[in-house]
């Protein structure tokens, strides 16, 4: 079997796995994209012989597509952009048409592309999401009547005719994207000069500053977390860039906020 | 007195994971819920016209939040005892259901989605900015402790204390724990924003002494990130869509690259 094909048929088994914890089964949070992109990319490295490499670009997708649809819920009627798809079909383009180039300007360059394309396909995907969700309105009519005239097997075939299709929407989509998505990538990147393509690592930089105004949005509410805000950032500026740092004031504030007060 | 197994009450916390494979717009996770349910309801109901009924109470409109739905289930089922022993109306489990899955849907999103997700979310983010390759274990583990806690204990203590549940729930003090992660979230963000928005410009390169360009090019970068951010957060509250202002944002790097203001 060309390689090809194996990688797009391993892409749409995990992106049908991942798609039904975002919403129909589990919700472990596998969906999410800090764990499907990684996810996607050891298995895909995996298979190329560059684990480590797949991993690390699974990560750098991961944490930008986290932060820019942290705020995207499945609540209610809302059917936000599908995160899960666009973090597996992105890390899955990027990497397959990245694949082949020998600089690190032109495989950042495709990681960055397909980045930004996956942002596209994760709209197109809550339109497929939308239309399972339809489908199974029939269902739930259908199960209706057929409880109502005693077949109370039809709850448990119905239910997961509901999970079939979203496995099958998934599994269709990722297979088709990766399949006919790579080769078109490929070209466009090789149609950039090294000037553009450089410019395209800056915006890579850029972009976690447009998630973290979303979760700054989420999460302050008043003046006083302004400031709080904004004193935490010149102080974490003047030291030095050590995670524990960051960890250690988090879970100190949550001590000093929550477990004592509570226990007032 | 009680009548249904622990192993039953599991079971139904298993299928609780299942509740939203069929949710759909007319009755949202009603065929879930029924389906996690039914194996309790063919225990409590004879096969006939009594299990009928019960089957199609479940079939009505049911929404609320993932994780706290066990709750909810537990509390049903307990009522459902009760009923097929004559001890209440068809009306209390209707009335009671409608108003728990409303409790627990606010209680719930406002508890999972709305700080302890965006908490560790942040957290995570931090180890994946730092390239650590166990972030996605490290997220799924934190996240998923109070998940499992109320998928399996929920249906427990929901059978357990019926109608009293809501009392029970308020010992947990949501809203303080909310506060207290959502000023975590802010604290890491902190740290983040200054340390993980690569901003550089060629100025500081040509301009400042070799012994101060690091510290000079962290405060730059921390200035540059921070108006970023504000500026971000401004367009973000003014109900622009995060992917317009990605798009601009994407626009005015590679602009500004290529006049030699960025590098």
């Amino acid at each position: 079997m060309p390689e090809h094909l194996t990688a797009s048929l391993l892409i749409a088994l995990i992106g049908g796995i991942v798609d039904l914890d975002s919403t129909a089964t589990w919700q472990f949070m596998i969906s999410q994209p800090i764990v499907a992109a990684p996810l996607t990319g050891l298995f895909l490295g995996n298979m190329f012989g560059e684990a480590a490499a797949g991993l690390k670009l699974g990560l750098m997708v991961g944490t930008i597509l986290q932060l820019i649809w942290i705020e995207q819920l499945p609540l209610g009627m809302n059917v936000p952009p599908d995160a899960a798809l666009a973090s597996v079909l992105s890390v899955a383009l990027g990497f397959i048409a990245g694949h082949g180039y020998e600089s690190y300007s032109e495989r950042e360059v495709c990681y960055t592309i397909a980045l930004l394309l996956a942002v596209a396909l994760g709209l197109l995907g809550r339109s497929l999401d939308m239309f399972v969700r339809r489908l199974n309105t029939g269902i739930d009519a259908w199960v209706s009547q057929k409880v109502e005239s005693n077949q109370l097997w039809a709850i448990a075939f119905g239910h997961t005719l509901g999970g079939m299709f979203t496995f099958t929407k998934a599994f269709i989509f990722c297979f088709l994207v990766v399949w006919l998505g790579v080769e078109p990538l490929r070209y466009f990147t090789s149609t950039l000069s090294f000037k553009h393509a450089s410019g395209f690592i800056v915006v890579q930089g850029l972009l976690p500053a447009v998630g973290f105004s979303v979760l700054a949005s989420m999460c302050i509410k008043d003046r006083r977390e302004m400031r709080l805000f904004i004193g935490a950032i010149i102080v974490f500026t003047l030291l030095p860039a050590k995670i524990w740092l960051g960890i250690g004031a988090a879970l100190l504030v949550l001590y000093r906020y929550g477990w004592r007060s509570a226990a007032k | 007195m009680r009548n249904l197994p622990r192993f039953m009450l599991a079971k139904i916390a298993f299928r609780s994971f299942f509740l939203q494979s069929s949710w759909n717009y007319r009755g949202m996770m009603n065929m879930g819920f029924l389906y996690a349910i039914s194996p309790a309801l063919d225990r409590l109901h004879a096969p006939g016209p009594a299990r009928e009924a019960a089957y199609l109470r479940h079939l009505e409109y049911f929404n609320t939040n993932p994780y706290f739905a066990s709750i909810v289930m537990g509390v049903t089922l307990a009522l459902e005892e009760r009923l097929s022993r004559g001890e209440i109306t068809e009306d209390i489990i209707h009335d009671t259901k409608e108003g728990l899955m409303t409790a627990c849907a606010a209680i719930g999103d406002g508890l999972f989605w709305d700080s302890w997700r965006p908490f560790v979310a942040a957290a995570a983010l931090a180890f994946a900015f730092g390239n650590y390759l166990l972030t996605p274990l490290i997220f799924l583990a934190l996240y998923n402790l109070p998940h499992l806690y109320f998928r399996f204990f929920g249906i427990f203590w929901g059978y357990r204390e019926g109608t009293h549940i809501i009392r029970s729930l308020r010992q947990f003090q949501f809203p303080q724990i909310r506060q207290s992660l959502r000023y975590g979230t802010l604290v890491l963000l902190a740290y983040l924003v200054p340390n993980h928005v690569n901003l550089h410009t060629p100025f500081l390169l040509t301009n400042l002494p070799i012994e101060y360009f690091y510290f000079g090019e962290k405060v730059v970068q921390g200035i540059g990130a921070l108006v970023l951010v504000s500026l971000g957060t401004v367009a973000y509250r003014a109900r622009i869509d995060v992917l317009l202002i990605s798009f601009l944002l994407m626009v005015c790097a590679l602009v500004l690259y290529h006049w030699g203001i960025l590098i």
